[in-house]
């Protein structure tokens, strides 16, 4: 990418933001570059509301938040008119068929009548809701929920799109059609985007960058590739016997454990190999019963990163 | 075909926002209720009086003598507008319980919030759709019948000093329309249920005329209206229309204030629940 591509669309330093004596965000810094950004964390950690501060709905207690060089609490109609919000919440009007709705939101955006009906079919025939486009958004199904707010939140054609948990309530089928159309907006068209999710596997399939929110902090930030890589061994490990001496051996070591399912998942130290598993079990007198190699996943990333947060 | 190989294509023209931004709120709004054939049926029954007091109007341009009875000077007009009034209170409570408190249950203050709108804008919107129907079944009949006393009886009406009903009809109309919008979009934004809301809104005006009457059988006072918002605008009707002994009613400044006072307190509560953000303490 070149300079001028680099050029954050979204930047905040040290933000902090509360609902009364509750600090939701607590002096958080980064920025959003152009292209898809995820937006992790676990429930409470503050990513709705830095995305509705974004959006001007709450002001900030100090720092400062920047939307395409706009401040969102002085001018908060030029940020939102350039910016597409998939709520996590359900959003629908009572009555409307999805084409009027889609329609009015376009209309509330600022596109003149003709032109936002216009668009609010091809927006709907693109979310793959063309052919129930006439009815009215009560009788759809969570899925279908899902995809019209996908629509309104497109219709006006934002710079930057806001998702906030998208694939919430969907079933496995229903979430990879929405992450492959999530994908196939910022990859196609060329549309940035910020996907808001606690699930990771949702993120590490659309994001280049992501920014790990963890109790109103910025736990991690950084390209995907960059955090994860070079990612480190990781070994699904079960052993018979008494594990503890084995587990404070490994750590010793400079490897990392969780519990997994049936198991351990151990992840190794910079340049280790299963053999030190096998050397440190026999020490410690235990049988090594099962030994699996795995990729460190994003949630392994997630999680070391919550743990050092923790830690520090 | 997959979804994601469907068209889409970037929409480049993003001209300047309209001045009027809240016109597609009232627009959308207006559009869905007068959908409804029931309350069409009610819209078409509140014109009812009208019919009746054109009637009286024409009775009494053919048989004089009943002008004893009738009255055809400006209380024509105020206890015209007086039965009007009730008729907006069930307009408001058919059109107006859900206006709000249907976006907060369904979500939907966040697709308009999250717009170039402020909450000003929406607040704006919604009021004006409450302010057009109440404003067409008290103004705007209002208004035909002044203009059909003058054609049908001139010899009443066609002189200088009845000229201020026509100023009178509109303050009143006005009035009576604004102050029971903005009562119900309050009470509205205080709950997700349009039921609730509605049954709040009736609950209230009526409970609260009803304390009005049994204080007033009590002590007879005309202070007695400033317990009741209903009591206030009849209280602005006596003295536009002079519609009875004045000394018996609230005076029109003390209704004012009422009136101001509710409205204000009408417009905080629309400040403090119209957000994007539900803050929970």
């Amino acid at each position: 990418m070149d300079g001028m591509a680099e050029t954050p669309l979204v930047e905040f330093r040290d933000l902090a933001v509360s609902y009364g004596p509750i600090e939701a965000l607590a002096g958080v810094s980064g920025a959003f570059l152009p292209g898809p950004t995820g937006l992790l964390g676990p429930n409470g950690a503050g990513k709705t509301t830095l995305l509705k501060t974004l959006l001007g709905f709450l002001d900030p207690d100090r720092g400062m938040i920047n939307a395409f060089g706009l401040d969102p609490t002085k001018e908060p109609l030029g940020v939102r008119r350039r910016i597409g919000y998939m709520p996590e919440v359900d959003c629908h009007l009572p009555g409307m068929t999805a084409a009027a709705f889609v329609a009015f939101a376009g209309e509330l955006s600022g596109m003149p009548r003709d032109e936002a009906i216009s668009r609010a079919h091809e927006v709907l025939y693109y979310v793959g809701l063309g052919e129930a486009r006439y009815r009215t958004v009560d009788t759809y199904s969570t899925g279908m929920k899902q995809r019209v707010k996908l629509a309104q939140a497109l219709v006006h054609d934002p710079d930057l799109l806001l998702l906030d948990e998208p694939t919430n309530g969907l079933d496995p089928a229903g979430r990879d059609e929405m992450l492959a159309l999530i994908r196939d907006v910022s990859e196609r068209r060329q549309m940035s985007l910020i996907l808001c999710s606690h699930l990771l596997r949702d993120v590490e399939q659309v994001c280049e960058n992501v920014i790990v929110f963890n109790q109103g902090r910025v736990a991690a930030s950084g390209r995907i590739a960059d955090l994860t890589g070079p990612r480190r061994a990781v070994y699904d490990v079960r052993v018979k016997g008494d594990a503890t001496a084995f587990l404070t051996d490994l750590k010793d070591h400079g490897c990392e454990w969780r519990e997994g399912e049936d198991g351990y998942r151990v992840t190794m130290s910079d340049g280790a190999g299963p053999e030190l598993i096998f050397r440190t079990a026999r020490e410690a007198g235990v049988q090594v019963r099962f030994l699996r190699p795995g990729a460190e996943t994003l949630e392994d990333v997630f999680l070391r990163a919550l743990g050092h947060e923790a830690e520090s | 075909m997959p979804i994601y190989e469907q068209t889409y294509r970037r929409h480049e023209a993003r001209g300047p926002l309209r001045r009027v931004r809240f016109w597609p709120i009232t627009r959308e709004a207006l559009r869905l209720i007068l959908a409804r054939r029931a309350f069409l049926i009610l819209l078409m029954f509140s014109w009812l009086p009208f019919v009746i007091r054109v009637i009286q109007i024409y009775v009494i341009t053919r048989f004089p003598e009943v002008s004893r009875i009738l009255p055809v000077d400006g209380r024509l007009f105020g206890d015209f507008l007086g039965w009007q009034a009730l008729f907006a209170m069930f307009i408001t409570i058919f059109a107006g319980a859900g206006l709000v408190a249907g976006d907060l249950r369904t979500g939907a203050i966040l697709v308009y919030l999250s717009r170039p709108l402020t909450r000003r804008d929406y607040v704006l919107g919604k009021l004006a759709v409450l302010l057009l129907l109440n404003l067409f079944i008290t103004l705007v009949p209002g208004l035909v019948l002044y203009l059909l006393a003058l054609g049908l009886a001139p010899d009443q009406f066609w002189k200088w000093s009845l000229a201020w009903i026509g100023p009178a009809v509109v303050v009143d109309s006005l009035v009576i329309s604004a102050v029971i919008s903005v009562i119900a979009l309050a009470i509205s934004s205080l709950s997700r249920s349009a039921r609730v809301a509605g049954i709040g809104f009736f609950g209230l005006l009526m409970g609260l005329e009803i304390t009005r009457k049994t204080l007033y059988a009590i002590y007879g006072r005309p202070e007695t209206a400033l317990v009741s918002p209903l009591g206030a605008l009849y209280s602005v009707g006596v003295a536009l229309f002079d519609l009875a002994d004045r000394a018996l009613t609230l005076p029109w400044l003390y209704a004012a204030a009422v009136i101001a006072l509710l409205s204000a307190a009408c417009l905080l509560i629309l400040r403090s629940r119209v957000r994007a953000v539900e803050i929970v303490q």
